[in-house]
């Protein structure tokens, strides 16, 4: 079912560590191999700058206090898809980044994979 | 006195004043008589030395009688107004006892009905100098009308004899004297309201007039008679000036709800945003053209302020809530994995909520300001017994996300001890020892170690436990973890900055 997914190199940016815990779990269950986690906006901009090798990311909004949109230009910049999680809805997004792929805190396992399969533009095998 | 020539003639204008029918008479502004032509000392039956000089209201005191300080004081006030405002005024009908010789040479007060006209007179440079009253004894006049009034058939007589003009003049200075109170009163209100009120007039919003909230408003500068452009430039700068020119010019009103304007609310402090409700009215003249702006309105700051604060806790709120459901999400469906039978998942779940819940119960104790760590170890270890578990260190206070996340770690350390480890054997202890090293940076090290328990095996898998506390610690606390299964007995090593500060948030 989520072939499209396997061995996909996905940055996990995430500072509440058990919500972490719990995405770096389903990730391993598709298949990916997570990177992170990763619990700081600066950290989480290093690795994007370092790691050569990413397929996709998946962002908490609100990293220890800081918005994570710095990280979303770089990884666009770079051409890497990405999905960001939140649990302030929808309306927690500027409008920049609305039509972004977003999974809402708390999220299903069938929500990531959707958001990751739209953001990536992989068809859902 | 002054003399003009006017075609072939010369006038002197003192013979013509003294030699006046009526009678005129000069006050100082002080009140004291500078001068008076022949009819009125007739009319008072006076003489010119005794008048000249003297305070009018020392001589003529309106007498005794109960209406004598109404009376006296409705000409004292038509004296202030005409000093007050250098403007004519008028006292159609008034009633004043002015005192005369009787036949018998004794001095007594006679009534007297008056009708007068108070006029300012201004020297070169406009300062008021002298008070002209022009006044006419009409008791006379008075008398024959009530006379005549008792009478059957009056009606034509008294008003032949100008009774009915009489009395009309009468109701109209009542009626001026009531509308001056009321304007008087009006204004105090207009000045004393909490809503900012001004008028601007003319096309370039001059303001004629405004209450003390507005001048509030405005960090009390100097407005009137100044035109808004030079008086408020930085309202004219955020479009309030198109907005003026707009009400002006098409007679429109204009509504302003929640606007923000940046004004200077002290004479040299820093621009500080305003929200105002307000409305611009036009003032229209007699033929309908527009001729100023009446401006009224409340000052909304607080309420709007108010707002972004509600909602900026509510979105917060709901971050929160969001992320602790995702939090208790991710502890359900770990728990899951490691506990397959419903009965010990259960149970695993509930004391992992309940360890969650206990630090909670301590903030909320702090009014989330903190939590020591001694008190979060003995929450999560009480069931243990403090004789099984030793407890060793100095005071540390934790901010509550430290808090929240050492709760999590001890009681996974302390379950993991009960069901493997030291506790599970009825001679077995722990020791948790702690300190605080690098007292500039703060550094607290914190030592699990278990004895007298079970021959300890690395375990084959990480589990939920330690992948927790391994992630807690590097994760939410930015320090380190080492986890030591020596044979003789378990031994966690946590190392963790204490001044993190606001680098976390919850």
């Amino acid at each position: 079912m989520a072939e499209g997914l396997a061995g996909r190199r996905v940055l996990l940016v995430e500072d509440e560590s058990l919500v972490a815990m719990l995405l770096e779990t389903i990730l391993e269950d598709m298949g990916c191999i997570p990177v992170g986690p990763i619990a700081t906006v600066d950290e989480a901009l290093a690795a994007v700058a370092d790691d050569a090798l990413l397929d996709a990311a998946l962002l908490d909004v609100n990293v220890a206090g800081h918005e994570v949109f710095p990280v979303a230009e770089a990884l666009r910049a770079r051409g890497v898809p990405f999905v960001f999680s939140t649990g302030y809805g929808q309306g927690g997004l500027p409008d920049a980044w609305r039509d972004q792929a977003t999974i809402q805190k708390p999220f299903t396992e069938n929500a990531i994979r959707d958001a990751l399969f739209k953001a990536m533009g992989v068809a859902d095998v | 006195m002054r003399v003009v020539q006017t075609l072939d003639q010369t006038i002197d204008f003192e013979t013509a004043f003294e030699a006046s029918p009526n009678p005129y008479m000069l006050l100082t502004p002080d009140l004291r008589f500078a001068g008076m032509n022949s009819a009125y000392l007739a009319m008072v039956g006076a003489t010119r030395e005794q008048l000249l000089g003297a305070r009018l209201f020392d001589l003529y005191d309106a007498g005794p009688g109960q209406e004598a300080p109404e009376n006296l004081r409705q000409l004292r006030n038509s004296f202030e107004k005409v000093l007050a405002t250098g403007e004519r005024d008028h006292l159609a009908l008034f009633h004043y006892a002015i005192p005369v010789v009787g036949p018998d040479g004794s001095v007594v007060h006679e009534d007297r009905y008056w009708s007068a006209t108070h006029t300012p007179l201004h020297d070169a440079a406009g300062t008021l100098v002298l008070i002209l009253q022009h006044a006419t004894d009409i008791t006379e006049l008075e008398h024959l009308r009530r006379g005549r009034l008792a009478e059957p058939g009056a009606g034509a007589l008294d008003l032949m004899l100008g009774g009915g003009l009489i009395n009309r003049a009468r109701k109209v200075q009542e009626a001026n004297r009531r509308l001056e109170l009321e304007r008087k009163r009006l204004l105090e209100m207009f000045m004393q309201a909490p809503g900012f009120v001004a008028m601007l007039s003319g096309p370039d919003h001059v303001f004629q007039m405004h209450n003390t909230a507005y001048g509030q408003l405005l960090g009390r500068r100097d407005l009137l008679g100044k035109p808004v452009r030079d008086a408020v430039p930085e309202a004219a700068n955020q479009g309030f000036l198109e907005l003026l020119d707009t009400v002006f010019a098409t007679g429109e009103p204009f509504e302003g709800r929640n606007s923000p304007i940046e004004l200077h609310r002290q004479p040299s402090g820093p621009p500080e945003v305003a929200w105002l409700d307000f409305i611009y009215q036009p003032v229209r003249d007699d033929d309908g053209r527009v001729v100023g702006i009446f401006v009224q309105g409340h000052e909304v700051t607080q309420t709007v302020l108010a707002g972004h604060r509600q909602k900026l806790m509510i979105d917060e709120l709901n971050h929160r809530v969001k992320n602790t459901l995702a939090t208790v999400q991710s502890i359900a469906i770990q728990t899951a994995r490691s506990h397959p039978d419903p009965t010990t998942f259960a149970d695993s779940f509930q004391q992992r909520l309940l360890a969650l819940s206990h630090t909670h119960d301590l903030l909320t104790r702090s009014h989330w300001e903190g939590a020591d760590l001694r008190a979060v170890l003995e929450h999560e270890t009480s069931t243990h017994g403090p004789l099984r578990i030793a407890l060793n260190g100095p005071p540390v206070a934790l901010d509550p996300a430290s808090a929240l996340s050492f709760g999590m770690i001890f009681h996974e350390l302390a379950t993991n001890a009960a069901r493997y480890g030291a506790l599970s054997c009825p001679d077995g202890r722990v020791l948790v020892d702690w300190s605080v090293s690098n007292q500039a940076e703060g550094r607290l090290a914190v030592i699990w170690r278990e004895t007298g328990g079970p021959v300890v095996t690395p375990p084959t898998r990480r589990g939920f436990g330690s992948r927790l506390i391994e992630q807690n610690v590097r994760h939410d606390l930015a320090g380190e973890a080492k986890l030591g299964y020596a044979s003789d007995g378990f031994v966690a090593e946590l190392s963790v900055p204490l001044d993190r500060g606001a680098q976390h948030h919850g």
